[in-house]
């Protein structure tokens, strides 16, 4: 890095919040601002987009300025338009990062972390609890009312969202939870992680009265803050000749997982050295053990799923 | 009569086809049982 403002954050919410406060406390300077007042931070090397979707617009706009972006968005649509924007990132000479938040995001640093354990991985599946602002909410509850997108076999499968249950074991204290499909970019983004894995799905936890309202306005306004969340990444492959699988989990609030995951990336991606052009967290492309490493001496915890084979 | 064999016949052979798919998918091993224990990421 090279100077003390080099990382803006667009945005004031309960992620932005916590991806400014992990960078200050260690040590750097940051400008953050609303999304009406971004162009404030044209002077920066590198932004974290931390407002509500769609982002991929003021990305772009950013991207033009030739300022490196990461992405907070977990909207489907809107991190496909980023993915898009390669061949204009790579002109600009800019570095964007797309899905950087709790799932995807964290949960690609995961996959990542695990793969190391497999001669080969063929299976991805995540699962994730609980929101973090309010924007994340109205996403939440939009997610359930669209189509999911999962890789089976080589193939892109569109399913209803909400559909899907399947009881999910989540690090204590959140326990069990029943998760369904949702919109979500994640599939398309780990399947660019690893192209040969044959099977990605990905949940998320939701009651009743979630799906059954997901396709009506939020009947009431969401939570400042959603209070425990977490994150599940299972992955199966093989390892010593024999099938094999690795279950991490997250315990923890959301928009904390997001904030200290785009902050590391931000300070990754500052730091230089990754190749301009549009990229997601678990890619060989970005140093995710070190982002990884970062998160957690800022607090993420990780736990293992120790199982016993029946 | 004739029902109640019918209504035997069927759940017998429901029973069959449920014990054949119950042995074949044995062949996927994933963890049922345990718990969670914290980690530390290693390079």
């Amino acid at each position: 890095m090279t100077g003390s403002a080099d990382i803006g954050v667009v945005g004031h919410g309960i992620t932005g919040s916590r991806a400014a406060l992990t960078l200050q406390t260690l040590g750097h300077s940051v400008r953050v601002a609303s999304l009406r007042s971004a162009t404030e931070l044209f002077d920066c090397h590198t932004v974290i987009l931390a407002h509500g979707a769609p982002q991929s617009a003021l990305a772009s706009t950013f991207v033009a300025q030739g300022i490196s972006v990461v992405s907070t968005s977990d909207n489907l649509e809107d991190v496909l338009s980023l993915i898009d924007a390669q061949e204009r990132a790579e002109s600009r000479r800019a570095v964007v990062v797309a899905g950087v938040a709790c799932s995807p995001g964290m949960s690609g640093l995961l996959v990542n972390h695990l793969r190391r354990a497999f001669e080969s991985i063929d299976e991805v599946h995540t699962a994730v609890h609980g929101t973090a602002g309010p924007m994340c909410a109205r996403q939440h509850h939009e997610s359930l009312a669209g189509l999911s997108v999962g890789w089976h076999d080589g193939e892109w499968l569109q399913r209803p969202a909400g559909s899907g249950r399947e009881l999910c074991w989540f690090p204590d204290p959140v326990g069990a939870r029943d998760c369904y499909r949702f919109a979500s970019p994640e599939p398309v983004l780990l399947q660019r992680i690893e192209p040969a894995l044959e099977r990605i799905t990905s949940r998320i936890s939701a009651t009743r009265r979630d799906r059954l309202t997901a396709r009506l306005p939020m009947l009431r306004p969401p939570h400042a803050e959603g209070l425990e969340g977490a994150l599940r990444v299972e992955v199966r492959g093989v390892r010593n000749g024999r099938r094999h699988v690795e279950i991490v989990g997250i315990a923890d609030r959301v928009g904390t997982i997001a904030g200290v995951v785009a902050a590391h990336t931000a300070l990754a991606v500052a730091r230089g050295g990754i190749v301009p052009g549009v990229h997601n967290l678990g890619q060989p492309s970005l140093p995710n053990a070190d982002i990884l490493d970062g998160a957690v001496d800022s607090g993420v915890t990780l736990h293992q799923f120790v199982g016993l084979e029946q | 009569m004739k029902f109640i064999r019918q209504v035997l016949l069927a759940v017998s052979i429901a029973g069959m086809v449920a014990g054949v798919l119950r042995r074949r998918s044995k062949g996927v091993v994933a963890p049922q049982q345990g718990g969670w224990r914290e980690v530390t990421p290693q390079r």
